[in-house]
């Protein structure tokens, strides 16, 4: 998908038609900043038209460009969203379901969009998923790439957690049948094309506070700037040799220029922005391939404190691994990593391939496969008896080795009259108490057999854990890894990735618990999951992210889907959240520091031809009362423009403690708001001055 | 001893002792508010008045009560004033007219103490110690009443409680306003303040000539009057008046008087939040606009720009030769920082830029420190709206003191936020655009506008000051100066209820390294911008016309 | 309605119990104690004690002027006052005249700064000194030029006509021309609202002869101090009235100044009420 960085005619042409139905003032005056601009434009329009003038025109062209490219804004905004949306609702607005009627079980072909909630239809294929629902017979490879943009095919099967399916998604093998299990309408991919497009945006409370803050200080300006006009009067009448001025009249303040100081004052740059923020915020979700059922979610991300996680997929890379091997005493090293080897050629577990690859890795052994071997009988793993082995060919008998569960393999040792050392069990102890899995290898050879030693299988942290905990501890965000471990196994992992808290073999109303606990504390909570059994959580939780892999319960439980069904995804969400949040704090305080130079260009110019010392505020030196006037109306509506990308891509945000970001951002938002249009009316004045018509 | 050096000594040594003074005086206003014992004084009060101390009131009930004591009060000192020629020491004043007995009435009552009358000429003694001095008790109490209910909505564990309207009025006058009055008082006649019962009377002068000296209750009055950050003199020059402000020395001690409890209730309030650090920060803010604002007063006022200033060769006009023009200014600086309104010179004689820093003292919504429980109040709720901003920008739903800041706590405060500027700019404007109110004042050109706008923002803000060329006892101005001061005192409070009610319905959230930190000097420096930014950017049109016009020239 | 009647009610009890407290007890507490030994006499007002009868109170300033309002030459002078026609302890008050008031309204009817400047010009004749000060005409009005003409940003930028302004004709205007224009005196109703006013410092000297103190009126009109640089002026000509030794007068006045409490609040200055009353004895 193009992520237009700039805005160049190809991104700005295409929202211009959609700007344009925006000025309508009947669905305008939702957006009260814009619409004062815009009954402001209409009125000067008027006094234009009345008395026509070049100063005045320019005037009222510029007024009417600031309520555009609010408009504008908000369409281009929509815009992404909605070319984003095109691809997904091309996908689905041809398919044709085979609905498997009543009683009969016979399929008939029904479109898509008829299927209701509890219909059964079978998908064969090569054919098309109709709807979002969950997979009740059978398995396929599915192919999802038009939903999370990944390739590879992931299998979808009855039962267990990888049952649900999601439409537009497209079936390559074999044939399920799936109970759809959303309302008309009602899809994931509805909800996101609506949620990207803006249609369906609700604003958040968050939104809602700051409107009504942007609506008081618009108020409180309107009467600054409407009450001034009788005293404007009582100056002029006081001054009888005023004669012909630029910005005065017998009646005050001329009507267009004090339109002018009302749209330079009232927080319009903020105000043209604020729902293009929230749209791209929404926008860049989705990017991340997270689907969220409302803006309220996202914004609640921002505002997580208590991060709860699953050991197993997200902290860890799910599959323990071998670490190290142990020997018994009189092993040489090498003999165990061999023997540990063979025993493990025929075991398919990932623990099995990783002895095998930690023999290579650590020990230097060559790789091997089962075939190198003549003769061998392989004993492949099996979790009856919790074992894998090999039997090889040697001289007259065969040599047997064995890798397996402590307790399985010392009771095949003692059954052909073999000792367990005493040694060996203190070392599968250590390892368990380390938090690690005990294997043990052991040999049996003509008649005798003995204790090789021991492999130490742990869980591993995935790389760059730590570090990202890290931030979340600086970003006041608590992180608690939840596990079905012993304790002992649970508290060296937790130790080991650096997340602050764990619970150690945890049930799922174990998880609800937790959460009630934290948010009784006045935390929020987030967390991710995808089994059946995880949705009471996620729908206690705060945020709840589901895997688009689990179930269709989870999927509804959770306020959040992730596309992707990656874990780690929840840290993504919340920077994206609080990067919403940050965005419109910027930009407000941005919209309020730049009146601070807009009144050095106006105030002065408005008042000068009464009382001439108010020339010492006109610090900017402008060329005349006209031309700074223009200038900072000029700047009012280009400064939108110019904003756009930022509201769109969202600032910046790096992870840190509140002090350390709020100073940045009052620096370079506040500080820079208050420098920035100095320069910028400056510059804008310097080329007005040569505009023809203007005094 | 140079000008400016008198001005640093006489600003400086007041800053030392309100630095002394805030700590006991913080932790005496805590205690009193936070006892739950009742002392036997204060249960005979309950009993005569029949309210059940111990029950709480939400918000709500809160705000009733404290609007039926205030009607109540109106309506009184209003008929009290009508009959008071029938009254003993009456001083042979008839009944006072109508209009300027309504725009009195309110004016006491909401603590603004505006004066469309003169002193010694208008009133007796009764209606001044029975009528006026009660309220100058009463309304300050009901300001640190609902200072104290505003901070307990922060301090709220869930349950909504405030408070009792009742018992926080009670304690405030029994417990804090008189003993510190009677004791401020005593010293005030030390110094010369009169204190008696008698008439005016004439005697003959050292030249033959006769002059009529006034008498009265005026020491007593004058302590609650400061210590209330009430303002409305005995005599009609107010503070400057030797009889009620005799000596430079008991100017520094009205000062003290008037700033001492609205300085020491953000320690009160740190000690309630449970956190003094937030009390330091709030207080940090207040001081360090205080300070800006003596500073800029003196130095323009010593600095005397302006025609007839360079004519003189000093800004002494309207001053007191015993209290300087730096004695004069700082007073001039703290009168309208504390929404007190008494004044020990005519703020109308002082320089355009002078005059304008007084202006912008109310302007910035008295929260510098402002008046007793009104100031705390004003900067705590822009300080919410500061958070709000802020807090977006470091990426969370903004809370303050653990409590979050939602759209109807923005809704609240934001309206609380408009209230005065609407109300000062709109009463101005209507006034400026009537022939009639245009007529009543005494200056031409941008001075007389000025008069005007400093009448409606000193209502507005309840302050009470005047510029005082203004002929205020007008059936316009009376009316309209009264329905400001009644709009600007009590939607404010009814705002601030029921924000303080909206926060006491939350459960405190806990502090994360994500939180904003609200005690450190980054809020606190951005807290004092945020009110001098909203401020110059909603007054600089009109004050562009009036002292900003005299000033720069 | 129950519950709002009983609100009210209870307002009502609440309102008569602290009027009782606070209107009553605590102003006659505090008039009890006042009459303790010590604060008696201030409780009662300073009163001034001249020649066994009571002569006013010692914070209070008193006029010393003839029945012509002309000023006694054997008594040190206080401040101009604006409380009524001066000095009128019923009437206290400031002029209230803003830093800008230059432009007299009619004949008899001066701006803040033609009152200035005629203070001064009748101070300085009073003491033998100049009575110069800035923007000061030597006819003792403001020197206050109004300036007709085109105007660009404010600025008059061809002068067409110039008035002085507080010079009524046949007054001679204190400047000739201004800006290569005839300064015309002003005739008597005429309105300069159309004029840009230009006040004109002239040359005076930045340290006026007569004190600041001497030229304007106090907050409270009952002022009853003067600077000391005012009470230096001032002492050469009571001598001489009073034929007193200067150094006598010097000593007096030295015992009536008030020294800053402390060392360091408020300025130094001299109470001529007392000082007077002190000459009087003599």
């Amino acid at each position: 998908m193009p992520t237009p960085s700039t805005l160049g005619p190809r991104v700005l042409l295409p929202a211009l038609p959609g700007a344009l139905r925006k000025l309508d003032p009947r669905t305008l005056w939702r957006n009260p900043v814009l619409f004062i601009v815009e009954l402001g434009a209409a009125w000067t329009t008027v006094l234009t038209v009345r008395d026509p003038g070049v100063f005045a025109a320019a005037i009222t062209a510029w007024l009417w460009l600031t309520v555009l490219f609010g408009t504008l804004a908000e369409a281009v905004a929509e815009g992404r969203g909605r070319a984003q949306a095109a691809s997904l609702r091309r996908a689905r607005r041809d398919t044709v379901a085979r609905r498997l009627r009543d009683g009969t079980g016979a399929p008939e072909e029904v479109p898509a969009t008829e299927l209701r909630r509890g219909d059964l239809v079978v998908v064969e294929a090569g054919g098309t998923v109709p709807g979002d629902g969950e997979v009740i017979e059978g398995i396929a490879t599915v192919d999802e790439s038009a939903i999370t943009g990944e390739s590879a095919p992931v299998v979808r099967e009855s039962g267990g957690d990888r049952s649900a399916v999601t439409g537009g998604t497209r079936v390559l093998s074999d044939r399920i049948v799936v109970r759809i299990t959303q309302r008309p309408g009602e899809s994931f991919v509805d909800t996101m094309i609506r949620l990207v497009e803006g249609a369906a945006r609700q604003r958040t409370p968050n939104e809602i506070a700051l409107n009504l803050l942007l609506l008081a200080l618009t108020a409180v300006f309107l009467v600054a700037v409407v009450t001034v006009q009788p005293l404007a009067a009582y100056a002029v009448g006081g001054d009888h040799g005023l004669g012909d001025d630029p910005a005065l009249g017998e009646h005050g303040i001329n009507g267009v220029v004090l339109v002018s100081l009302l749209v330079c004052l009232i927080p319009t740059t903020i105000g043209a922005l604020l729902s293009a923020i929230g749209i791209a915020g929404m926008d860049r979700l989705v990017r991340h391939n997270v689907l969220a059922m409302s803006g309220r979610a996202v914004e609640a991300a921002g505002d997580v404190d208590t991060l709860l996680l699953d050991k197993t997929g997200t902290i860890t890379l799910g599959d323990r691994h071998a670490s190290a091997f142990l020997p018994a005493d009189g092993v040489p090293a090498a003999e165990l990593a061999d023997a540990a080897q063979l025993a493990s050629l025929a075991d398919e577990t990932p623990e099995g391939r990783s002895v095998v690859v930690h023999a290579e890795t650590a020990h230097g052994l060559p790789a091997r496969a089962a075939g190198d071997l003549d003769g061998a009988h392989w004993v492949p793993f099996a979790a009856s008896t919790r074992m894998s082995g090999v039997d090889l060919p040697d001289g007259d008998g065969t040599r047997s080795l064995r890798k397996g569960a402590a307790a399985a393999v010392t009771g095949w040792v003692r059954e052909r009259g073999g000792a367990v050392p005493a040694a060996l069990d203190a070392a599968v102890d250590g390892i368990a108490a380390s938090g690690g899995t005990p294997l043990v290898v052991a040999e049996a050879c003509g008649g005798t057999a003995r204790v090789l030693g021991a492999v130490h299988l742990k869980d591993v942290v995935k790389p760059g854990m730590r570090e990202r905990f890290a931030q979340m501890r600086a970003m006041g965000i608590r992180t608690v890894m939840v596990t079905g471990d012993n304790p002992r196994t649970a508290a060296a992992i937790a130790a080991e990735a650096g997340v602050d808290d764990h619970v150690a073999e945890a049930r799922p109303e174990d998880k609800i618990a937790l959460i009630r606990r934290e948010q009784a504390g006045g935390r929020l909570v987030a967390m991710t999951g995808d089994g059946t059994n995880d949705a009471p959580a996620l729908a206690q939780a705060d945020v709840g992210v589901a895997m688009n892999t689990g179930t269709a319960a989870a999927k509804e439980a959770g306020n959040m889907v992730d596309l992707d069904s990656d874990p780690t995804k929840l840290i993504e969400i919340v920077r994206i959240g609080k990067q919403l949040l940050i965005t419109r704090g910027a930009l407000t305080t941005f919209s309020i520091a730049n009146d601070v130079a807009k009144y050095f260009a106006i105030v002065p110019a408005l008042f000068v031809g009464l009382y001439p010392g108010l020339a010492a505020l006109d610090v900017m030196r402008l060329h005349s009362p006209q031309t700074a006037i223009l200038s900072a109306v000029i700047f009012n509506a280009l400064v939108i423009v110019a904003l756009l990308p930022l509201a769109l891509r969202g600032v910046r945000y790096t992870p840190g403690d509140a002090s350390a970001l709020l100073r940045r951002n009052l620096l370079v938002y506040g500080v820079g708001g208050v420098v920035a249009p100095f320069a910028g009316i400056k510059a804008i004045d310097l080329l007005l001055q040569f505009a023809p018509g203007l005094s | 001893m140079s000008d400016t050096q008198a001005a640093v000594l006489f600003a400086g040594s007041l800053v030392v002792a309100l630095a002394v003074l805030h700590v006991p005086l913080g932790d005496h206003l805590h205690r009193v508010f936070t006892s739950p014992r009742h002392t036997r004084a204060e249960r005979l009060v309950y009993r005569a008045v029949g309210v059940d101390a111990d029950a709480g009131q939400r918000w709500g009930a809160y705000a009733r009560g404290v609007l039926a004591f205030s009607l109540v009060s109106v309506l009184f000192l209003y008929l009290f004033q009508r009959v008071q020629s029938r009254l003993p020491l009456a001083l042979g004043h008839d009944d006072v007219p109508a209009p300027v007995a309504w725009n009195t009435a309110v004016s006491f009552v909401t603590n603004t103490n505006w004066q469309a009358y003169a002193g010694e000429s208008t009133m007796g003694h009764l209606v001044q110690m029975a009528g006026l001095a009660v309220q100058n008790f009463v309304s300050a109490a009901v300001g640190l009443a609902v200072a104290i209910a505003f901070v307990r909505g922060f301090a709220g564990r869930g349950t909504g409680d405030l408070g009792n309207f009742w018992v926080d009025l009670t304690r405030a006058v029994l417990r804090v306003l008189l003993p510190l009055s009677a004791v401020a008082a005593v010293v005030l006649i030390a110094g010369g303040v009169v204190q008696n019962l008698d008439g005016a009377h004439t005697v003959t002068t050292l030249t033959g000539g006769t002059q009529t000296l006034p008498g009265g209750p005026v020491a007593s009055q004058e302590a609650i009057k400061q210590l209330g950050t009430n303002g409305g003199g005995f005599y009609n020059a107010n503070s400057a008046h030797p009889y009620e402000n005799p000596s430079a020395w008991t100017s520094w001690v009205q000062i003290l008087l008037m700033t001492a409890v609205p300085f020491a209730l953000p320690r009160t309030f740190g000690r309630m939040a449970g956190d003094r650090r937030q009390g330091h920060a709030v207080v940090a803010v207040m001081a360090a606009l205080a300070l800006l604002s003596v500073t800029a007063l003196n130095a323009a006022q010593l600095a005397h720009h302006g025609t007839v200033p360079e004519a003189v060769t000093a800004a002494a006009e309207g001053t007191e030769a015993r209290f300087g023009v730096a004695g004069s200014a700082t007073f001039a600086a703290a009168t309208t920082l504390t929404s007190t309104g008494a004044v020990n010179s005519a703020h109308d004689s002082y320089t355009g830029l002078g005059g304008m820093v007084a202006m912008l003292d109310m302007m910035v919504g008295e929260v510098a420190p402002g008046g007793v429980g009104t100031g705390l109040v004003g900067l705590l709720v822009l300080a919410v709206v500061t958070v709000f901003v802020a807090g977006l920008m470091v990426g969370r739903t903004p809370e303050y003191l653990g409590k979050k800041i939602g759209p109807r706590e923005i809704r609240l405060a934001a309206l609380y936020f408009l209230v005065t500027p609407a109300l000062a700019l709109g009463g101005t404007a209507l006034a400026m655009g009537l022939d009639g109110p245009r007529a009543s004042m005494l200056n031409t050109g941008p001075h007389g506008l000025s008069e005007v706008l400093y009448a409606f923002t000193s209502a507005a803000n309840n302050n009470g000051s005047a510029f005082g060329g203004l002929t205020t006892d007008t059936p316009f101005y009376t009316t309209a100066l009264g329905l400001v001061m009644v709009l600007g005192r009590f939607v404010p409070i009814v705002l601030a209820l029921a924000l303080a009610g909206s926060l006491a319905r939350q459960r405190p959230l806990p502090a994360t390294a994500g939180t904003l930190p609200t005690h450190r000097p980054q809020f606190a420096a951005l807290l004092a911008g945020v009110a001098l930014v909203l401020v110059a950017l909603t007054f600089l049109p009109a004050l562009a016309l009036g002292p900003l016009a005299e000033g720069m020239h | 309605m129950n519950v709002f009647l009983r609100r009210h009610l209870a307002a009502v009890r609440a309102l008569l119990v602290l009027t009782l407290v606070c209107g009553l007890a605590y102003p006659l507490a505090v008039t009890a104690v006042a009459q303790l030994p010590g604060l008696d006499e201030r409780a009662a007002g300073s009163p001034l004690r001249a020649a066994g009868r009571t002569a006013g109170s010692t914070l209070i300033g008193q006029a010393f002027t003839g029945p012509d309002g002309a000023p006694l030459r054997q008594y040190f002078q206080g401040r101009p006052s604006a409380a009524g026609d001066g000095y009128d302890a019923s009437a206290s008050g400031a002029s209230n005249l803003g830093p800008e008031d230059v432009v007299d309204a009619a004949p008899g009817a001066p701006s803040l700064l033609s009152t200035v400047c005629a203070r001064s010009r009748a101070v300085g004749a009073l003491e033998g000194v100049s009575g110069a000060r800035p923007y000061c005409a030597p006819s003792g009005a403001g020197a206050v030029l109004a300036v007709f003409g085109p105007r660009e940003r404010g600025r008059v930028t061809r002068v067409d006509r110039v008035v002085s302004v507080n010079e009524y004709c046949p007054t001679r205007p204190f400047t000739a021309t201004y800006r290569g224009v005839r300064v015309e005196c002003r005739k008597a109703g005429e309105d300069v609202a159309a004029g840009r006013i230009v006040p004109v410092r002239g040359d005076a000297p930045a340290r006026p002869a007569v004190p600041a103190d001497a030229v304007t009126a106090s907050g409270s009109g009952l002022d009853p101090h003067v600077s000391p640089a005012y009470a230096r002026l001032q002492a050469a000509r009571v001598a001489a009235a009073r034929h007193l030794p200067r150094a006598r007068v010097d000593a007096l006045v030295a015992a009536h100044t008030t020294r800053p409490a402390l060392g360091l609040l408020g300025a130094p200055v001299v109470n001529v009420v007392t000082l007077n009353a002190a000459l009087d004895r003599i």
